[in-house]
C-alpha cells in the first residue's frame, strides 16, 4: 500500500536531495529518508487519506530538497556569515574607493598620452572603472565565501575573527575640521583645474593679430600631458574623500600615498625639463630670461615639499597603528 | 497585544535548542526518526521533519547519540540512542534550564 512506484514523487525527491550530498553519506541518508517518508505516508493513509495525496502532503512538509540537503550536509544557507560579514564589507569598501579611482586614472593617463580623443578617453575610463569594480566585488565575495565555508566546516585551533579593539575607532574631533578642509581642497582644485584648462584662451598677452597667447606651453596640450596631470590631481582628491569617509588602513594609506605622489612628481619632471611656461608668452611679456628659471625652481621646491609631506604623513599614520 | 508574527519570531528564538535537550532525554530509550517526530510533537516540542532528521545526524556526528540499523521489520529503521556524552550534556542543559526557570520566577516575584 505504501510502496512507491519507480519514478514516483518520492524517488524524485530522494534523488534531488541525495544529488547535493557527499557520496559517502548518500546510502545511509537514502535508507533513512525513504523509511521516514514511507512512515509518514503510512500514518496519513491509515487515517483515510488517498496515497497520492498523502505522498504530496508529506513531501510538501519536508520542503525544498536543496534546503534539506544543506541541512544534512551542515552547509550554511548564506554566502558570508555574520563572523566575516563586517570585515568583508570593510575590505570591499576600501578596495572600491582606492583601486577603482587609481585604475581609471591610470587608464585615462595612458589613453591621453596615446593622443586619443576626449570621447574615446571617457569611454575607456568608464569601461575600465565598471570592469574593475565588478572584478573587485566578484573576487572579494568569492574569497570570503570560500573562507566562510572552510571555517564553517573545521575551525583551526585558536582561530577567531579579527579582534576589534576600541583603538580602531575613527577619530571624532578632527572630523568636522577635516570636512572643512575637504571642501576647501575641492574648491581650490576646481579653480586650479579650470584655470589650467582655460589658460590658452586667457588674453593676458596677445599676438599682433589679437590671438591670446597661453601662459603654459602648448606642448602640454599637444601631448595630452596636461590631462594626465589633471587626472592625477583629481585622483588625489578622490583619495582625500576616501580618507575622510573610511577608517585608515594600510592598503588605503599606501594607495593614497602613491596617488598623492603622482601630481607633484609629474610637476617636478615638467619643471626640470622646462615644459611649463610658454616661451612665446615669456617673450611677449618681455620677462628677463632668468624669470622662467626661477618659476621652474619654485615649482620644483613646492613639489618636493609636497612629496616629502605626503611620505612623512603616510609613515606617521602607519606608525600610529 | 504584539503582532502575531512578532510573537512567533520570539517564541522560535526562545525555543531554539530545546529540541536538542528533548531528543537527548527521550532517546534514553532508542527510537527512530518518524516515531521520534510524532513523540516530540505530542509532547509539545514543535519541530519539523526537515529540521529533526538532519539534527539527529548532527548529534550523532557530535557523539551525543549512537545509532543502530534495525532490519528486522518491514522497513529498515535507524534507531538512535543517547550516548554517555549525550547524557552528560542533557544533565548540564537541564541544570541550566532549571537555573533559568528559577531566575525568571524570582524576576516575576520581584516585579
Amino acid at each position: 500500500m505504501t510502496t512507491t512506484a519507480a519514478g514516483s514523487l518520492t524517488d524524485r525527491y530522494v534523488a534531488a536531495t541525495l544529488s547535493q550530498l557527499p557520496g559517502r553519506q548518500r546510502a545511509d541518508i537514502e535508507r533513512e529518508l525513504r523509511t521516514s517518508i514511507a512512515d509518514a505516508i503510512e500514518v496519513r493513509v491509515t487515517s483515510g487519506m488517498e496515497p497520492a495525496e498523502a505522498e504530496t502532503a508529506v513531501l510538501t512538509d519536508l520542503g525544498d530538497p536543496a534546503r534539506l540537503a544543506a541541512q544534512y550536509a551542515d552547509r550554511p544557507l548564506y554566502l558570508i556569515g555574520p563572523a566575516l560579514f563586517v570585515d568583508y564589507l570593510r575590505l570591499l569598501r576600501i578596495l572600491l574607493v582606492t583601486v577603482v579611482p587609481a585604475v581609471t586614472a591610470g587608464m585615462a593617463i595612458v589613453r591621453m598620452l596615446q593622443g586619443d580623443t576626449a570621447r574615446a578617453v571617457i569611454g575607456a575610463t568608464v569601461d575600465t572603472g565598471i570592469t574593475t569594480a565588478v572584478h573587485i566585488v566578484c573576487w572579494t565575495t568569492l574569497a570570503f565565501a570560500l573562507v566562510d565555508r572552510v571555517f564553517h566546516q573545521r575551525r583551526p585551533a585558536g582561530w577567531r575573527p579579527a579582534q576589534w579593539t576600541p583603538a580602531a575607532l575613527p577619530e571624532l574631533p578632527s572630523r568636522r575640521m577635516r570636512h572643512a578642509e575637504l571642501i576647501s581642497v575641492t574648491v581650490a582644485l576646481v579653480l586650479f583645474t579650470s584655470l589650467i584648462l582655460m589658460s590658452p584662451r586667457l588674453g593676458i598677452q596677445e599676438t599682433s593679430d589679437g590671438q591670446p597667447i597661453g601662459v603654459l606651453t602648448p606642448w602640454l596640450w599637444d601631448t595630452g600631458v596636461v590631462y594626465a596631470f589633471i587626472a592625477a590631481v583629481v585622483a588625489s582628491l578622490g583619495f582625500a574623500y576616501a580618507k575622510h569617509y573610511l577608517r585608515w588602513s594600510l592598503p588605503l594609506g599606501m594607495t593614497g600615498a602613491l596617488v598623492n605622489l603622482a601630481a607633484p612628481t609629474m610637476l617636478i619632471w615638467l619643471a626640470l625639463t622646462d615644459r611649463v611656461l610658454n616661451p612665446a608668452f615669456v617673450a611677449a611679456a618681455g620677462w628677463a630670461s632668468a624669470v622662467p628659471k626661477w618659476i621652474n625652481a619654485a615649482l620644483v621646491i613646492i613639489s618636493v615639499t609636497t612629496v616629502l609631506h605626503t611620505v612623512g604623513e603616510a609613515v606617521r599614520l602607519a606608525r600610529r597603528r | 497585544m504584539p503582532d502575531a508574527e512578532l510573537v512567533s519570531t520570539h517564541l522560535q528564538e526562545l525555543r531554539r535548542g530545546t529540541v536538542v535537550l528533548a531528543c537527548l532525554l527521550i532517546l534514553q530509550k532508542p527510537n527512530y526518526g518518524y516515531a521520534l517526530l510524532e513523540l516530540l510533537n505530542q509532547r509539545g516540542f514543535t519541530v519539523d521533519a526537515n529540521t529533526l532528521y538532519p539534527l539527529l545526524r548532527r548529534l550523532e556526528k557530535q557523539g551525543l547519540l549512537t545509532s543502530d540499523w534495525n532490519t528486522e521489520e518491514s522497513r529498515p529503521r535507524k534507531f538512535y540512542r543517547t550516548s554517555g556524552d549525550g547524557l552528560d550534556l542533557a544533565a548540564i542543559l537541564t541544570h541550566d534550564w532549571d537555573t533559568l526557570n528559577d531566575a525568571f520566577h524570582s524576576l516575576k516575584e520581584e516585579s
